[in-house]
Parts: C-alpha cells; sequence; structure tokens
C-alpha cells in the first residue's frame, strides 16, 4: 500500500487557508479509512479462524464423548464389581490429614479417582527439603 | 602576591566552567519543572517508573547540557592528515573517520571530543531501537484473549484513534508543518512508545513535548476520561451488564499474533517494527515454550529499556528547546487529542449499544485508546459506580489492546503519508 505523494507539500506556512484545509482533509480521510479498513480485516480474519478451530475443537470432543458412551454401553452389560475402598498403605508417623490432604492434591491434578490411586505413601529420606528442590529445578529446568 | 593571583585566578577559572556562568534562565525554570515531576512522580505515584527518569534526566541536561552534547570533529584536510606522522594511515581509503569534500577538497571528521552520556544512550531513541523493545514486554504482559473472544472490540480500538487524524488538522492550522502536525496528533494514540518512535522519523525536534505530553496524559487518564465517559453516555448505557465472554483456546492464541503481524506487515510495513516486536512478544508468552525470554522481555529488558528512554527523553527537554510558545500549543493539542480519542470511542460504543439491541455498554468504547490497562481499569470503575455487581474490566480489555494495535496502524499510516 503505497501513500506517499498526498501530501508532497512541507512550507505549511506558505499555504492559503483552503490549502491547509484539502491537505488535513486528504490526511483524516485516508487515515480514518485504512484504520478503519485494517482493523475490519482483521475482524474478519480473527472472527474467520476462530471459527474454524472452535469447529475443529468441538468435533474433536464430540468424537470423545462418542467413544466414551460407546465404552459404558459394553460395560453396563457387565455385572458391576463391588468397588474396592483400599486405603493407601501408609509410613508410621504420617498423619491422616496428611493422607488427605496428598490424596486432594492427586484428586486435583487428575480428576476422576479412576485416572489415578495412591498406593502408598513414604516420607522421603533426607536430602533437600520441598522448596530447595523447586528452587532447583526452576534455575535447572532450561538447560 | 604571585600566589594570591594562582589562587584568584583558578577560582575564577572554576566559576566559568561551572554551571552558574554557563546556564541560562530557561534552565533554571526547566529545573523547577523536573522539581515538580519528580514530585508528582514520588508523592502522586503518576507513573513513576517513567516520570522519574524523565525528570532527572530533565534535571541533568539543564544542570549539565554537555551530558547531552554532541562529538565535537575537527576538519582536517585528507593531505594533512595522511602527512601527520602520528596516523599510519597511507590511503584516504583507509581512514575511518568520515571524509566530508568542501569545494573539490576532502576533510577528514577527526573526532576531538566524545560525546556526553545521555548522547550515546539517545541513539537507541533516535534510531528507533527503544520504543519497538519496550513493544516486545507489552506483547510478553497483554493477554488477547479478550480481543480474540470479541473480534469487534477491534472497531472501538479504531474509532479511538480518529482523534490522531483530528488533531492533526488542528496542528496544521495552528501553523505546524505535516510531518510536526502528524507527530503531535500521535499523542492521542495515548501509547508512549508509539508517540515517541514516530515523533524520532516526523519531527525530532519537537520529541521532548510530545513524549512529556503523551505520558503525563496517560498518567492523567483517570482524571480525563470519566467526565467525558459521563457526558456524553446515558445512566440506562453505563449501566448495561455485558454477556461472559467466550474461554479461547491456546491454539486461537498461539495463531492470533502470527495472522496480525502477517497482515499488518504486509499492508503497512511502516508498523511492522512496532507491531512485529508486539507479536512476537506475545507469541513467546502465548507458545509457553520459551518461558525464560518471555520474563526476560517483559521484566529485566523492559526495565532497562525505560531507563534509557526515560532519562534521554527527559534529556531533551534542555530550557532552550522547551520553553517556546509551540510547546504550549503541544500539549493544548495533545489534551484536544487525548479527549477526541476517548469520546470518538464512546460514540462508536454507543453505535455497537443501539446496533445490539443493548448488549454492549458503550464505556468499554473509552478503552479503545492504549493506556493499558489504565483505560480499561477507568471503564470498569465508572460502570460501577452505576451498577456496583457490573464488572466492565475484561470487556475493555479487548478494546483497550486493541487500540495498542490501532495506534501502531494509525503511527505506520502517519509514517506513510507525511513521513
Amino acid at each position: 500500500m503505497n501513500l506517499s505523494g498526498i501530501t508532497s507539500l512541507m512550507n505549511v506556512a506558505d499555504l492559503t487557508m483552503a490549502e491547509k484545509g484539502i491537505t488535513s482533509a486528504k490526511v483524516v480521510l485516508t487515515g480514518f479509512v485504512v484504520v478503519f479498513a485494517v482493523l475490519v480485516l482483521l475482524i474478519v480474519i480473527i472472527s474467520i479462524y476462530s471459527s474454524i478451530i472452535q469447529a475443529a475443537q468441538n468435533s474433536g470432543k464430540k468424537k470423545q464423548e462418542k467413544v466414551v458412551e460407546n465404552i459404558k454401553a459394553t460395560t453396563t452389560d457387565k455385572v458391576e464389581a463391588p468397588v474396592e475402598t483400599v486405603a493407601p498403605v501408609a509410613q508410621d508417623g504420617i498423619s491422616e490429614e496428611v493422607i488427605a490432604v496428598i490424596s486432594a492434591a492427586v484428586a486435583t491434578m487428575y480428576g476422576s479417582p479412576e485416572k489415578a490411586k495412591i498406593k502408598s505413601i513414604k516420607k522421603s529420606d533426607g536430602g533437600r527439603s520441598a522448596w530447595a528442590n523447586a528452587g532447583l529445578l526452576n534455575n535447572t529446568r532450561p538447560f | 602576591m604571585e600566589i594570591l593571583q594562582g589562587f584568584v585566578d583558578a577560582v575564577v577559572g572554576i566559576f566559568q566552567t561551572s554551571g552558574f556562568a554557563a546556564l541560562t534562565w530557561q534552565n533554571y525554570v526547566m529545573m523547577l519543572v523536573s522539581f515538580i515531576l519528580i514530585y508528582l512522580a514520588v508523592k502522586k505515584q503518576y507513573e513513576p517508573l517513567l516520570l522519574l527518569p524523565i525528570a532527572f534526566g530533565m534535571l541533568l541536561v539543564n544542570l549539565c547540557p554537555s551530558i547531552m552534547a554532541a562529538p565535537l570533529t575537527d576538519l582536517i584536510p585528507v593531505t594533512e592528515y595522511l602527512n601527520n606522522p602520528n596516523h599510519t594511515e597511507t590511503d584516504i581509503s583507509q581512514i575511518q573517520y568520515q571524509i566530508t569534500t568542501i569545494n573539490g577538497i576532502d576533510y577528514v571528521n577527526y573526532p576531538t571530543q566524545n560525546a556526553g552520556l545521555l548522547w550515546y544512550l539517545y541513539r537507541g531513541v533516535k534510531l528507533g531501537i527503544y520504543p519497538p523493545l519496550i513493544f516486545l514486554g507489552i506483547g510478553c504482559m497483554t493477554d488477547f484473549g479478550p480481543l480474540i473472544a470479541n473480534p469487534k472490540s477491534l472497531i472501538l480500538g479504531a474509532a479511538a484513534q480518529i482523534g490522531i487524524f483530528v488533531t492533526f488538522t488542528g496542528a496544521i492550522f495552528l501553523g505546524f508543518d505535516p510531518a510536526q502536525a502528524g507527530a503531535i496528533g500521535i499523542i492521542g494514540g495515548a501509547d508512549g512508545p508509539t508517540a515517541i518512535f514516530v515523533t524520532t522519523k516526523l519531527a525530532p525536534e519537537l520529541l521532548g513535548s510530545i513524549a512529556i505530553a503523551a505520558y503525563s496524559y496517560m498518567a492523567l487518564v483517570p482524571i480525563i476520561q470519566p467526565p467525558i465517559m459521563k457526558a456524553l453516555t446515558t445512566k440506562k448505557e453505563r449501566a448495561v451488564v455485558m454477556e461472559q465472554l467466550r474461554p479461547v483456546s491456546k491454539l486461537e492464541k498461539i495463531i492470533f499474533p502470527i495472522i496480525v503481524v502477517i497482515i499488518i506487515a504486509i499492508l503497512l510495513p511502516d508498523a511492522a517494527p512496532l507491531v512485529g516486536m508486539l507479536m512476537l512478544g506475545n507469541l513467546f508468552k502465548e507458545s509457553g515454550v520459551v518461558e525464560r525470554i518471555a520474563k526476560t522481555a517483559q521484566n529485566e529488558l523492559m526495565n532497562i529499556i525505560t531507563i534509557f528512554l526515560g532519562t534521554t527523553v527527559g534529556a531533551t527537554a534542555s530550557g532552550a528547546n522547551f520553553l517556546k510558545l509551540d510547546t504550549i500549543k503541544i500539549i493544548v493539542l495533545g489534551l484536544i487529542a487525548f479527549c477526541m480519542g476517548t469520546a470518538f470511542g464512546l460514540l462508536f460504543g454507543k453505535i455497537m449499544y443501539k446496533a445490539t439491541g443493548g448488549k454492549v455498554n458503550p464505556l468499554i468504547g473509552s478503552a479503545g485508546v492504549s493506556a493499558v490497562p489504565m483505560a480499561a481499569r477507568v471503564a470498569q470503575k465508572v460502570g460501577q459506580q452505576e451498577n456496583p455487581g457490573n464488572f466492565l474490566l475484561m470487556h475493555a480489555m479487548g478494546p483497550n489492546v486493541a487500540g495498542v494495535i490501532g495506534s501502531a496502524v494509525a503511527a505506520g499510516v502517519l509514517l506513510n503519508v507525511v513521513g
């Protein structure tokens, strides 16, 4: 887009009022039209690609839902096994509150209980504290 | 007696090289101005990150003008230069200094004195390096999610730029040339780096006054905008509660900067340095794979550039440069540009209110002047005064970040048309 040449004048002091008016009208009109045209073009393109991505992601989700439904349909025929509720094996000295907190954190990260199970909880022996480990990881991760 | 005379001569010599002998009344006035700005930055906390370095740069250059002085060079005829036994060059092509030809004779621009500290740092402003680097950091900090969720807010970002072009007209009629008028108009974009970028290219002689006007008005957004917002909207319009924005996926956020830079850089290459860096920063953020670079760009790099930019921009406001009638005109025109930008944003907000059957709160239009995120916060605050349960902030962030893109596009147009 080449807009040069619209204002070839530089000595505005020599211009009459009418010429000043024409110069500024040209710039105002060009600015107005170009800024709006570019941003409207952006609106159109953003809308198009957003709808494409959304459509693609929605169809992906629907497929997943169908697969889940199929699995459910096949499993409901079978006799449901009684759900075992086994408490994780915890080392001595780890209170129930700590077990509850760890279970809550795992449940938050993984969602449903089917996806993750805690089998045992042990104290790690010595070494760095959790904060020191986190600091070390943060500093060395990119290398 | 001889000792006494030597002592008097030494004291006179010191006095003659001191500021007392060299400074003019304009320098002292500017020092007072810098004290006021330091007070506003420290006590009132008006954009202190920028105002403090600007004010101190202003103080330094008026105390010691040589801190901003260009290097001194002597013109030595090439033959004389080559004959000097201290110089090892044997041929004109080996001379590393610039050669100037006057009346058919070649002269070597031989440096005799280095420039002042701030003159060197100012190269980054003059060559248009610092503003795009600031945009890189801004890109890392900006979430374009609200804009992607509601692309129509780009219209409001465009509407708020009309003030730039209207002020251009005002500046032309006040006797500025088109390039200067373009630089003054860009104050209405309420975007400091863009204003500096455009001014260094169009009218570098006005940089001090334009930068100070732009940053002052950005700091005064919470004072300037609300009266205009209340005057142009009805109570009913201000109380509109907008629907929650849809969540935007990571993929959309990653594609956004790439698409924007392709479109704008092809259509308006003059805006490419600003928009390119803004979108590069945003891609750093959204891709999530270069966390270290994103952190540096938005923290350390941006802080370093802010120190250099603020101090050297302040240092352009020397007494002789700043205390002119033109400065007052620029400050008044800048205010008009800013108010017009707010007003046009609001008017387009009202049009969208009507067009959507009352779903859009026109207040978010005022955030179309960049000034991120201050303008969006003002929209939120004014909206909440009418309806305490109304949260416009995220809706206003759409036009707000659109304003950054809009003012960069407007800058590209001005550079192309009047540059």
